[in-house]
């Protein structure tokens, strides 16, 4: 058993979604959960849980920084942002994704002649 | 972020992680609640999108922890409860590993005490040393000294006897001559007073004398008012300028004191006596070779220096070698065999563990199991179990390191000093320590992968099944395969051991060409200047002669100069007559010189071949010069003639018509091994002669003979002759002293201990291979026969006789012992001729031995698989059919 969900598409989708989302607003987990998800279109059904383990893997590589306040509903969330080496890592994981879905949409693509 | 941080701040973040999870299921529940769900199910369903929240908590702490070594320590915590569960396993398996594991840790510290450590000297790195032949003359010396640029350069010669008298009984001191900046140049300093200063090398400022720590504390109490006062050695001043610490130590161990050399161009020790080993210090910035070059240029300028002629392959080739390289060449190859011996003797003892591990595989396989379902994979499963056996291995680790403490006392007072250097400084030292964790450790890998590997590929129905007969074919097939290994590595170290008892015994069977029962013998050094007045030393020795032979139960007693066995070589350059002489660079030939009285041959039952011997008037001082040869010399120099009446001389003696320098050969008697139990004599002595005990029987120095040893022959014990022996000095002479006083027997035992200690080790290491292989051979039988219960009980029941159930398992434990001994056999033909250096009298691939060894492995892989096989036999059918 794989420890990410099933439907990930590759090791490290989960995070560079995560990352690309923090770009937008510094958010809490759940609330970047429900973003994933409908971002998404419900396409990709993430397991809500794997998200923390990733969280941490960002974390401890320091791409996210996390701190606790209080949300809108009155909760103690905690609030993760991106950091400026977040920021690089994603922009770099973006274009490698972009090359490599280019190269398999090519393959994939029937022949032209 | 640093790991210290991480440290601090790891239980944090898992809290926070925590409580975020549960705001997160809050969140969700809360939602759902909103959109109309009852509380109850809005939680359950919040879960169920989430996911095993534990399981997802649990993996986010694992980005923050050190995950191996938590696990490991979860493995560990384990191991200790699954080891305690099983006491009877765990202590055999500690048990072997700590044997093995022991006895590696032993030689190697004996290993690293003599070729890892390096010398305990400032830079030791530049401390260098000349290969091939380290001798060169005193004068050759001086001019290197004063020559070398790349090189400072330090003499020294060890084995000077000295009495020590003034100072209550006369002893005999052993002193070691060096010029005077060996100190300096070693970089030692002087725990009281000084070490010699330049320029005391020289005749007449050379009258000093340095102390080692022990014999300042025996003799002199320690009294630190000793420097600056005068003792008297050999009849001779000489004022204590230091005291060495206790732990300094250069060459022999034996070394008490130190004096200078004296560099005198006028006395013959210049050039033609007394050569010395020379060390050296490279200077700042020289290298090895920039050194090398340069002493290959001045030995050419030697031969020219020399006053006289040199074999010219008396110094090639030149090389200059690392002073350790020097120091522990001889051993090294010894010791290397040593190390590779015990670590069979390991090898084994892992297999005996692996096999042990498998054995208890079998019962755990349920456990195993019962993991796998609850989700642990073979990985972590395998590394369960290799975690077990390197604790296994550790704790074998540390009850071995009691063991090898125990056995570096044993090797220190067991092997002999004199042939291994620095055989004092053994101990268990922080890389001992390191060594003995680190194949601990190695072996856990080692004897527990099989076992992991196999244990770990579960067949989980299978397994589970309540009630399955735990049965383990492949693991079967690695344990035999095991104890084959076992059996075939016991036989090389029972051969290489087998090889080693029979060179012994050949050796001690040697007839050393004389008589060494009911010997005993004593040497009597009085000063030179005692016997500078040749008659007063003759009648000495005769007068000692006379009471010695008066004493009660000696039925005999006379003196030689150089007892032999004893590591004193008395030499002459001779020249034969009639033989070819030289005619250009070829110098005369050395030959051994023993200068005896009388009685010598009868003493030492040295019987005449052919002539007469010595006589009383042969010692007399006008008599005719006369000699005795040996067969191998007179064959060698006379070859198909008649040596009596030949005549033979000292090569230094001037040819004047009117000195008749020639001796005449009276003679033959047999060859005496002279230097040890396997050679006559050593390689740079071409030939042996006798001389009778006279102002003629000069030696290399010039001198007459003034040092000589008793021999005695008697049926008393030693300690009454020796007693009575040294009374008679005292009244003699009361500043002679008496050392050495041992029988023959001993001198001849001493001579072969080097060979018989490591005949000892050896056959150590084979005694624990194969008590190891009879412990492999017996579980791996008893344990197919627990396993084939059921099928013994069948076949019992459909009429199997009892002898054809015994066969069967006996076969196995053939088939099993067969193949061990034949691999072990051709293994053993490739690896004893690494030995061959260290055995005598057998080759190494000595066919008695290998069949003598196939033969009793064969009867101790059988005799161990009889027990089970017996077993067996007794099974009751009706027991062995129910059996599970």
């Amino acid at each position: 058993m794989s420890p990410n969900n099933p439907r990930d598409l590759f090791p490290g989708a989960l995070e560079m979604m995560i990352l690309r989302t923090l770009r937008l607003q510094p958010m809490h987990g759940y609330a970047l959960c429900q973003f994933i998800k409908r971002a998404s279109d419900d396409l990709l059904q993430i397991e809500e849980g794997s998200l923390y383990p990733a969280l941490q893997r960002l974390l401890k590589n320091e791409l996210v920084t996390a701190e606790w306040s209080v949300s809108a509903t009155n909760r103690r969330v905690r609030i993760y942002k991106l950091t400026v080496k977040g920021r690089k890592h994603l922009a770099h994981e973006v274009s490698a994704f972009e090359r490599m879905l280019e190269g398999v949409t090519r393959v994939l693509a029937p022949a032209k002649s | 972020m640093n790991w210290l941080t991480q440290l601090r701040r790891r239980n944090d973040l898992c809290d926070d992680l925590s409580a975020e999870i549960r705001g997160h299921l809050e969140e969700r529940t809360q939602e759902l609640v909103e959109a109309g769900m009852s509380p109850a199910e809005a939680a359950a369903s919040a879960h169920r999108e989430f996911g095993n929240a534990t399981l997802i908590e649990e993996r986010g702490r694992e980005t923050w922890h050190w995950m191996w070594i938590e696990d490991f320590l979860a493995d560990v915590r384990y191991c200790f409860r699954a080891l305690r569960k099983n006491p009877g396993f765990t202590l055999v398996a500690v048990l072997t590993l700590a044997l093995g594991i022991g006895a590696n840790s032993a030689i190697f510290s004996l290993v690293n005490a003599v070729i890892l450590r390096s010398l305990p000297f400032p830079e030791p790195e530049r401390l260098i040393s000349f290969s091939a032949h380290n001798w060169y003359p005193q004068g050759g010396f001086v001019a290197m000294r004063s020559s070398l640029r790349t090189v400072d350069v330090a003499a020294y010669l060890e084995g000077e006897g000295l009495n020590l008298t003034g100072q209550g009984d006369p002893q005999r001191l052993y002193g070691t001559q060096v010029s005077a900046e060996f100190f300096s140049l070693l970089g030692v300093h002087a725990k009281l007073g000084r070490v010699f200063q330049s320029g005391e090398d020289h005749p007449g400022s050379d009258s000093k004398v340095i102390l080692s720590c022990p014999l300042w504390q025996e003799k002199f109490r320690g009294d630190p008012a000793i420097i600056g006062k005068q003792i008297t050695l050999a009849g001779v001043g000489r004022e204590v300028v230091g005291v060495m610490p206790d732990e300094f130590q250069f060459g022999s161990p034996k070394t008490q004191l130190w004096i200078p050399l004296a560099f005198d161009p006028r006395s013959d020790t210049y050039w033609r006596r007394d050569w010395v080993p020379i060390i050296g210090r490279l200077k700042d910035g020289a290298t090895l070779e920039q050194a090398q070059a340069e002493l290959q240029i001045f030995q050419n300028r030697l031969f020219t220096l020399f006053p006289g002629k040199l074999p010219s392959s008396t110094w090639q080739p030149a090389r200059v070698i690392p002073l350790q390289q020097q120091i522990v060449g001889n051993v090294q190859p010894k010791l290397l065999i040593l190390l590779g011996a015990i670590t069979l003797v390991l090898l084994i003892a892992c297999a005996n563990v692996a096999n042990l591990l498998l054995a208890r595989a079998a019962s755990r396989k349920r456990e195993i199991a019962v993991r796998a379902t609850l989700g642990a994979g073979r990985w972590r499963i395998c590394r369960q179990l290799l975690a077990e056996s390197v604790l296994l291995g550790i704790a074998g680790a540390a009850v071995g390191l009691a063991l090898a403490w125990i056995g570096v006392a044993w090797l220190k007072s067991e092997l002999p000093a004199e042939s291994i250097p620095r055989l004092s400084t053994i101990s268990i030292d922080p890389l001992v320590l390191l060594f003995t964790t680190a194949v601990g450790i190695c072996t856990g890998f080692i004897f527990g992968l099989a076992p992991a590997l196999q244990l770990s590929k579960v067949d989980l129905t299978e397994s589970l099944k309540t009630g399955s007969k735990n049965s383990v074919g492949g693991s079967q097939r690695l344990r035999s395969g095991l104890v084959v290994s076992e059996i075939a590595l016991a036989v090389v170290l029972v051969t290489a051991a087998g090889l080693l008892v029979k060179s012994l015994w050949q050796l001690v069977h040697v007839n050393p060409g004389f008589q060494s029962e009911s010997i005993l013998s004593a040497r009597l050094t009085p000063n030179q200047a005692f016997c500078a007045d040749f008659s007063r030393c003759q009648s000495f020795y005769s007068a000692l002669l006379e009471r010695v032979r008066a004493l009660p139960g000696v039925h005999g007693a006379a003196l030689v100069n150089a007892l032999p066995l004893n590591g004193r070589v008395a030499f002459i350059a001779a020249r034969f007559e009639g033989y070819p002489q030289d005619t250009g660079n070829q110098p005369e030939p050395l030959i051994f010189d023993s200068v005896i009285t009388p009685e010598y041959l009868s003493v030492m039952q040295i019987p005449m071949l052919e002539g007469r011997g010595f006589t009383a008037s042969d010692s007399a001082p006008n008599a005719e010069p006369v000699a005795l040869i040996t067969t191998s010399t007179a064959r060698k120099y006379w070859p198909g003639e008649d040596p009596v009446g030949k005549h033979v001389r000292a090569a230094w003696e001037p040819e004047n018509p009117r000195d008749n320098h020639w001796r005449r050969i009276v003679g033959v008697v047999p060859d005496v091994r002279e230097d040890s139990m396997a050679q006559t004599l050593p390689d740079w002595i071409a030939g042996a002669i006798y001389e009778p005990y006279s102002a003629h029987a000069v030696l290399i120095d010039r001198r007459p003979a003034t040092e000589m040893t008793v021999v005695m022959r008697s049926s008393n014990d030693a300690a009454s002759i020796s007693g009575a022996l040294r009374e008679a000095v005292r009244e003699l002479n009361p500043e002679v002293p008496v050392t050495e006083v041992q029988t023959l027997r001993a001198v001849v035992d001493k001579s072969v201990s080097a060979s018989r200690s490591i005949m000892l080790l050896f056959a150590i290491f084979a005694g624990l291979a194969i008590s190891l292989g009879a412990v492999g051979v017996y579980g791996v039988i008893s344990y197919s026969v627990a396993q084939r219960t059921s099928e013994i009980g069948v076949r019992m029941a459909l009429g199997a006789s009892r002898g054809r159930i015994q066969s069967l398992i006996l076969g196995h434990g053939a088939r099993i012992a067969l193949m061990g001994v034949g691999i072990g056999l051709a293994a053993a033909f490739l690896a004893t001729r690494l030995m061959a250096s260290l055995l005598y009298g057998v080759t190494a691939t000595d066919r008695t031995t290998f069949v003598a060894v196939a033969i009793l492995l064969s009867l101790v892989a059988l005799a161990a698989a009889s027990f089970p096989a017996r077993r067996a036999m007794k099974l009751d059918p009706l027991v062995a059919l129910r059996y599970e």
